[in-house]
Protein backbone atom coordinates (compact mmCIF):
# COMPACT_ATOMS: atom_id res chain seq x y z
CA UNK A 1 0.00 0.00 0.00
CA UNK A 2 1.42 3.42 -0.99
CA UNK A 3 1.54 5.66 2.15
CA UNK A 4 -1.54 7.43 2.51
CA UNK A 5 -3.59 5.24 0.76
CA UNK A 6 -6.26 3.06 2.82
CA UNK A 7 -8.14 -0.27 1.85
CA UNK A 8 -11.87 -1.32 2.31
CA UNK A 9 -13.44 -4.19 2.06
CA UNK A 10 -14.78 -5.52 -0.94
CA UNK A 11 -17.76 -6.81 0.20
CA UNK A 12 -18.40 -3.71 1.88
CA UNK A 13 -18.61 -2.19 -2.00
CA UNK A 14 -20.79 -4.93 -3.05
CA UNK A 15 -23.09 -4.60 -0.21
CA UNK A 16 -23.52 -0.42 -0.77
CA UNK A 17 -24.12 -0.96 -4.86
CA UNK A 18 -26.70 -3.44 -3.91
CA UNK A 19 -28.25 -1.73 -1.11
CA UNK A 20 -28.31 1.61 -3.96
CA UNK A 21 -29.45 0.13 -6.99
CA UNK A 22 -32.67 -2.00 -4.18
CA UNK A 23 -33.50 1.53 -2.15
CA UNK A 24 -33.89 3.32 -5.78
CA UNK A 25 -35.30 1.61 -7.45
CA UNK A 26 -37.80 -0.69 -5.43
CA UNK A 27 -38.05 1.73 -2.12
CA UNK A 28 -37.77 5.46 -3.17
CA UNK A 29 -39.07 5.92 -6.93
CA UNK A 30 -40.67 2.13 -7.30
CA UNK A 31 -43.28 3.84 -10.10
CA UNK A 32 -40.74 6.20 -11.63
CA UNK A 33 -37.82 4.16 -13.15
CA UNK A 34 -36.35 6.32 -15.14
CA UNK A 35 -36.12 9.07 -12.17
CA UNK A 36 -34.41 6.32 -10.46
CA UNK A 37 -31.88 5.82 -12.96
CA UNK A 38 -31.16 9.23 -13.42
CA UNK A 39 -30.64 9.77 -9.19
CA UNK A 40 -28.05 6.59 -9.31
CA UNK A 41 -26.32 8.02 -13.07
CA UNK A 42 -26.14 11.56 -11.15
CA UNK A 43 -24.40 10.13 -7.78
CA UNK A 44 -22.25 7.99 -10.44
CA UNK A 45 -21.22 11.30 -11.69
CA UNK A 46 -20.16 12.62 -8.90
CA UNK A 47 -17.61 9.68 -8.29
CA UNK A 48 -16.94 9.84 -11.75
CA UNK A 49 -15.74 13.69 -11.04
CA UNK A 50 -13.98 12.66 -8.10
CA UNK A 51 -11.91 9.63 -9.14
CA UNK A 52 -10.81 10.91 -12.26
CA UNK A 53 -8.93 13.81 -10.32
CA UNK A 54 -7.37 11.43 -8.19
CA UNK A 55 -5.62 9.07 -10.82
CA UNK A 56 -4.66 11.63 -13.23
CA UNK A 57 -2.44 13.45 -10.70
CA UNK A 58 1.04 12.43 -11.82
CA UNK A 59 -0.26 12.24 -15.68
CA UNK A 60 0.22 15.17 -17.95
CA UNK A 61 -2.87 16.48 -20.12
CA UNK A 62 -4.38 13.99 -22.38
CA UNK A 63 -3.73 15.05 -26.25
CA UNK A 64 -7.41 13.98 -27.41
CA UNK A 65 -10.21 12.73 -27.00
CA UNK A 66 -9.08 8.66 -28.13
CA UNK A 67 -5.96 9.29 -25.17
CA UNK A 68 -9.24 9.75 -22.48
CA UNK A 69 -11.44 6.70 -23.53
CA UNK A 70 -7.92 4.73 -23.78
CA UNK A 71 -7.13 6.07 -20.13
CA UNK A 72 -10.64 5.32 -19.05
CA UNK A 73 -10.61 1.42 -20.62
CA UNK A 74 -6.73 1.13 -18.80
CA UNK A 75 -6.28 2.99 -15.74
CA UNK A 76 -9.79 3.85 -14.44
CA UNK A 77 -11.26 0.43 -15.09
CA UNK A 78 -8.11 -1.08 -13.43
CA UNK A 79 -8.38 1.03 -10.41
CA UNK A 80 -12.33 0.72 -9.99
CA UNK A 81 -12.89 -2.83 -11.22
CA UNK A 82 -9.34 -4.22 -10.89
CA UNK A 83 -9.65 -5.76 -14.76
CA UNK A 84 -8.95 -3.52 -17.88
CA UNK A 85 -12.31 -3.14 -20.39
CA UNK A 86 -11.86 -6.29 -22.88
CA UNK A 87 -12.91 -4.44 -26.15
CA UNK A 88 -12.78 -1.22 -27.45
CA UNK A 89 -14.67 -0.50 -31.04
CA UNK A 90 -15.01 3.17 -32.37
CA UNK A 91 -16.91 4.41 -35.51
CA UNK A 92 -13.81 7.32 -35.18
CA UNK A 93 -16.75 9.98 -35.89
CA UNK A 94 -17.42 10.40 -31.78
CA UNK A 95 -18.98 6.87 -30.71
CA UNK A 96 -17.32 4.20 -28.76
CA UNK A 97 -18.66 1.10 -27.65
CA UNK A 98 -16.61 -0.31 -24.65
CA UNK A 99 -16.90 -3.95 -23.79
CA UNK A 100 -16.63 -5.52 -20.69
CA UNK A 101 -16.76 -10.25 -20.80
CA UNK A 102 -17.07 -10.23 -17.24
CA UNK A 103 -18.19 -7.11 -15.30
CA UNK A 104 -17.51 -7.51 -11.89
CA UNK A 105 -21.55 -6.16 -10.60
CA UNK A 106 -22.35 -8.58 -12.90
CA UNK A 107 -21.02 -11.78 -12.13
CA UNK A 108 -23.16 -12.44 -9.36
CA UNK A 109 -26.58 -11.93 -10.32
CA UNK A 110 -28.71 -14.99 -11.49
CA UNK A 111 -32.16 -15.45 -11.47
CA UNK A 112 -33.80 -18.72 -9.90
CA UNK A 113 -33.63 -21.85 -12.52
CA UNK A 114 -37.19 -22.28 -13.88
CA UNK A 115 -39.21 -25.61 -12.50
CA UNK A 116 -40.60 -26.29 -16.03
CA UNK A 117 -38.56 -26.49 -19.11
CA UNK A 118 -40.78 -23.83 -21.50
CA UNK A 119 -39.59 -21.32 -18.90
CA UNK A 120 -35.80 -21.71 -19.55
CA UNK A 121 -36.27 -19.49 -22.31
CA UNK A 122 -37.22 -16.24 -20.19
CA UNK A 123 -34.46 -17.10 -17.68
CA UNK A 124 -31.86 -15.23 -19.84
CA UNK A 125 -34.04 -12.29 -20.80
CA UNK A 126 -35.06 -11.75 -17.20
CA UNK A 127 -31.21 -11.77 -15.89
CA UNK A 128 -30.26 -9.18 -18.62
CA UNK A 129 -33.31 -7.37 -17.76
CA UNK A 130 -32.73 -7.43 -14.24
CA UNK A 131 -28.84 -6.70 -14.81
CA UNK A 132 -29.51 -3.26 -16.53
CA UNK A 133 -30.03 -1.73 -13.44
CA UNK A 134 -26.86 -2.02 -12.11
CA UNK A 135 -25.10 -0.77 -15.11
CA UNK A 136 -26.35 3.44 -14.46
CA UNK A 137 -23.60 3.62 -11.57
CA UNK A 138 -20.84 2.68 -14.24
CA UNK A 139 -22.34 4.70 -16.68
CA UNK A 140 -22.18 7.85 -14.38
CA UNK A 141 -19.36 6.77 -13.00
CA UNK A 142 -18.17 7.05 -17.30
CA UNK A 143 -19.70 10.17 -17.74
CA UNK A 144 -18.06 11.60 -14.67
CA UNK A 145 -14.55 11.12 -15.23
CA UNK A 146 -15.00 11.93 -19.45
CA UNK A 147 -16.50 15.28 -18.30
CA UNK A 148 -14.19 16.27 -15.60
CA UNK A 149 -11.22 15.13 -17.74
CA UNK A 150 -12.85 17.38 -20.97
CA UNK A 151 -14.66 15.12 -23.13
CA UNK A 152 -18.75 16.12 -22.70
CA UNK A 153 -20.24 13.15 -23.97
CA UNK A 154 -23.38 10.87 -22.87
CA UNK A 155 -23.09 7.13 -21.99
CA UNK A 156 -25.76 4.14 -21.97
CA UNK A 157 -25.21 0.24 -21.41
CA UNK A 158 -26.70 -2.57 -22.90
CA UNK A 159 -26.68 -6.32 -21.79
CA UNK A 160 -25.98 -8.69 -24.49
CA UNK A 161 -25.49 -12.00 -21.90
CA UNK A 162 -24.46 -11.59 -18.01
CA UNK A 163 -21.87 -10.62 -17.00
CA UNK A 164 -20.63 -9.67 -20.55
CA UNK A 165 -22.04 -5.73 -20.99
CA UNK A 166 -20.98 -2.65 -23.27
CA UNK A 167 -20.99 0.37 -22.47
CA UNK A 168 -21.94 3.49 -25.34
CA UNK A 169 -19.89 6.35 -25.47
CA UNK A 170 -21.48 9.34 -27.32
CA UNK A 171 -19.06 12.59 -27.40
CA UNK A 172 -21.15 16.22 -27.78
CA UNK A 173 -18.99 18.62 -30.20
CA UNK B 1 -29.71 -35.14 -12.31
CA UNK B 2 -28.35 -38.24 -13.59
CA UNK B 3 -24.25 -38.79 -14.17
CA UNK B 4 -22.35 -41.03 -15.56
CA UNK B 5 -21.30 -43.27 -13.19
CA UNK B 6 -22.78 -43.95 -9.79
CA UNK B 7 -22.85 -40.52 -7.69
CA UNK B 8 -22.34 -40.68 -3.59
CA UNK B 9 -24.01 -37.71 -2.93
CA UNK B 10 -27.97 -37.76 -2.41
CA UNK B 11 -29.25 -34.66 -1.61
CA UNK B 12 -28.80 -31.17 0.21
CA UNK B 13 -30.76 -29.46 2.37
CA UNK B 14 -29.74 -25.50 3.12
CA UNK B 15 -32.25 -24.20 6.42
CA UNK B 16 -32.18 -20.69 8.24
CA UNK B 17 -32.50 -19.75 11.95
CA UNK B 18 -36.11 -20.04 11.52
CA UNK B 19 -36.71 -23.48 9.67
CA UNK B 20 -37.47 -22.15 6.44
CA UNK B 21 -35.71 -24.74 4.33
CA UNK B 22 -33.99 -22.34 1.84
CA UNK B 23 -32.86 -25.38 -0.82
CA UNK B 24 -33.38 -28.44 -1.57
CA UNK B 25 -31.11 -29.95 -3.85
CA UNK B 26 -31.27 -33.78 -5.26
CA UNK B 27 -29.00 -35.55 -7.23
CA UNK B 28 -29.90 -39.31 -6.61
CA UNK B 29 -33.03 -39.99 -4.31
CA UNK B 30 -34.98 -43.37 -5.60
CA UNK B 31 -37.31 -43.39 -2.34
CA UNK B 32 -39.13 -40.71 -0.55
CA UNK B 33 -41.95 -41.52 2.38
CA UNK B 34 -42.78 -37.99 2.75
CA UNK B 35 -44.40 -35.12 0.87
CA UNK B 36 -41.20 -32.32 0.46
CA UNK B 37 -42.85 -29.99 3.31
CA UNK B 38 -43.07 -32.83 5.44
CA UNK B 39 -39.84 -34.70 4.65
CA UNK B 40 -38.35 -31.05 5.80
CA UNK B 41 -39.95 -30.09 8.27
CA UNK B 42 -39.21 -33.50 9.64
CA UNK B 43 -35.25 -33.33 9.11
CA UNK B 44 -35.20 -29.38 10.64
CA UNK B 45 -37.15 -30.85 13.69
CA UNK B 46 -34.63 -34.00 14.25
CA UNK B 47 -31.62 -31.92 13.54
CA UNK B 48 -32.42 -28.94 16.14
CA UNK B 49 -33.57 -32.20 18.69
CA UNK B 50 -30.12 -34.00 17.80
CA UNK B 51 -28.15 -31.04 18.41
CA UNK B 52 -29.63 -30.48 21.81
CA UNK B 53 -29.26 -34.33 22.43
CA UNK B 54 -25.91 -34.15 21.63
CA UNK B 55 -25.02 -31.47 24.36
CA UNK B 56 -26.85 -32.67 27.28
CA UNK B 57 -25.70 -36.05 27.24
CA UNK B 58 -21.88 -35.38 26.49
CA UNK B 59 -19.98 -37.00 28.97
CA UNK B 60 -16.90 -34.77 28.51
CA UNK B 61 -17.83 -30.90 28.72
CA UNK B 62 -18.04 -29.48 31.96
CA UNK B 63 -20.65 -27.28 31.16
CA UNK B 64 -18.11 -23.71 32.03
CA UNK B 65 -17.70 -21.13 29.61
CA UNK B 66 -14.20 -22.06 28.47
CA UNK B 67 -15.04 -25.17 26.56
CA UNK B 68 -16.44 -25.30 23.56
CA UNK B 69 -20.17 -26.49 23.41
CA UNK B 70 -20.56 -30.03 21.47
CA UNK B 71 -21.92 -29.78 18.16
CA UNK B 72 -22.95 -33.21 16.36
CA UNK B 73 -21.57 -33.38 12.96
CA UNK B 74 -22.53 -36.77 11.34
CA UNK B 75 -24.32 -40.19 11.41
CA UNK B 76 -24.38 -42.77 9.46
CA UNK B 77 -26.90 -45.81 8.86
CA UNK B 78 -26.56 -49.03 6.54
CA UNK B 79 -28.02 -47.16 3.42
CA UNK B 80 -26.72 -43.71 4.04
CA UNK B 81 -24.80 -40.98 5.63
CA UNK B 82 -25.89 -37.44 6.94
CA UNK B 83 -23.63 -34.53 7.28
CA UNK B 84 -24.28 -31.57 9.08
CA UNK B 85 -23.37 -28.02 9.78
CA UNK B 86 -24.42 -24.83 11.44
CA UNK B 87 -22.94 -21.41 10.91
CA UNK B 88 -23.00 -18.87 12.93
CA UNK B 89 -25.96 -17.25 11.37
CA UNK B 90 -28.07 -20.26 11.95
CA UNK B 91 -27.55 -21.80 8.19
CA UNK B 92 -27.98 -25.02 8.56
CA UNK B 93 -26.35 -27.12 5.69
CA UNK B 94 -27.63 -31.01 5.38
CA UNK B 95 -25.39 -33.06 3.39
CA UNK B 96 -26.93 -36.87 2.16
CA UNK B 97 -24.51 -39.51 0.92
CA UNK B 98 -23.32 -43.10 0.36
CA UNK B 99 -22.25 -44.44 3.59
CA UNK B 100 -18.57 -45.27 3.01
CA UNK B 101 -17.29 -41.45 2.26
CA UNK B 102 -15.34 -39.96 4.88
CA UNK B 103 -15.40 -36.93 6.71
CA UNK B 104 -16.95 -34.04 4.91
CA UNK B 105 -16.82 -31.25 6.97
CA UNK B 106 -14.17 -28.74 5.21
CA UNK B 107 -16.42 -29.43 1.63
CA UNK B 108 -19.69 -28.13 3.97
CA UNK B 109 -17.69 -25.61 5.41
CA UNK B 110 -16.33 -24.76 1.49
CA UNK B 111 -20.11 -25.37 0.09
CA UNK B 112 -21.33 -21.94 2.80
CA UNK B 113 -18.46 -20.37 2.40
CA UNK B 114 -17.52 -20.34 -1.45
CA UNK B 115 -20.86 -21.40 -3.14
CA UNK B 116 -23.77 -20.06 -1.10
CA UNK B 117 -21.85 -16.59 0.18
CA UNK B 118 -20.74 -15.79 -2.99
CA UNK B 119 -23.46 -16.79 -5.55
CA UNK B 120 -26.64 -16.53 -3.46
CA UNK B 121 -26.12 -13.69 -0.09
CA UNK B 122 -23.64 -11.66 -3.16
CA UNK B 123 -26.07 -12.27 -5.57
CA UNK B 124 -28.35 -8.78 -5.58
CA UNK B 125 -31.60 -10.28 -6.74
CA UNK B 126 -31.90 -12.53 -3.83
CA UNK B 127 -34.21 -11.62 -0.78
CA UNK B 128 -32.47 -12.89 2.52
CA UNK B 129 -34.66 -15.14 4.40
CA UNK B 130 -36.50 -16.80 0.87
CA UNK B 131 -35.96 -19.63 -0.76
CA UNK B 132 -33.63 -20.16 -3.74
CA UNK B 133 -33.02 -21.55 -6.83
CA UNK B 134 -30.35 -19.76 -8.46
CA UNK B 135 -28.91 -21.14 -11.42
CA UNK B 136 -25.25 -19.80 -10.32
CA UNK B 137 -25.32 -21.72 -7.19
CA UNK B 138 -26.45 -24.86 -8.98
CA UNK B 139 -24.35 -24.82 -11.52
CA UNK B 140 -21.25 -23.96 -8.81
CA UNK B 141 -23.01 -27.21 -6.39
CA UNK B 142 -23.01 -29.52 -9.23
CA UNK B 143 -19.41 -28.73 -10.08
CA UNK B 144 -17.92 -29.05 -6.76
CA UNK B 145 -20.05 -32.10 -5.75
CA UNK B 146 -18.52 -33.81 -9.00
CA UNK B 147 -14.75 -33.23 -7.88
CA UNK B 148 -15.68 -34.55 -4.17
CA UNK B 149 -16.44 -38.19 -5.95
Amino acid sequence: MRAGSREVAESCLDGITMEMVATYCDRLHSSKPDLAARRIEAIGFQVGQQLAERYTRDRPRFTDHLEVIKFICKDFWAEVFKKQIDNLKTNHRGVFVLQDTRFRWLTRISVDSPLTPSEANNTTLAAAQAGGKYLYFPCGLIRGALTNLGVPCAVSAEIAALPACSFIIRIKV
Amino acid sequence: MALAMAPRMRCLYIFNRNGMCLHYHVWLRSLMTLSPQQDQKLMFGMLFSLNSFTAKIDPVSSGKENNPPCSFYSFRTNTYKLHFMETASGIKIILLTDPRIGDLREALMHIYSNIYVEYVVKNPLYSPGQPFRCELFNMALDHYVKTLQ
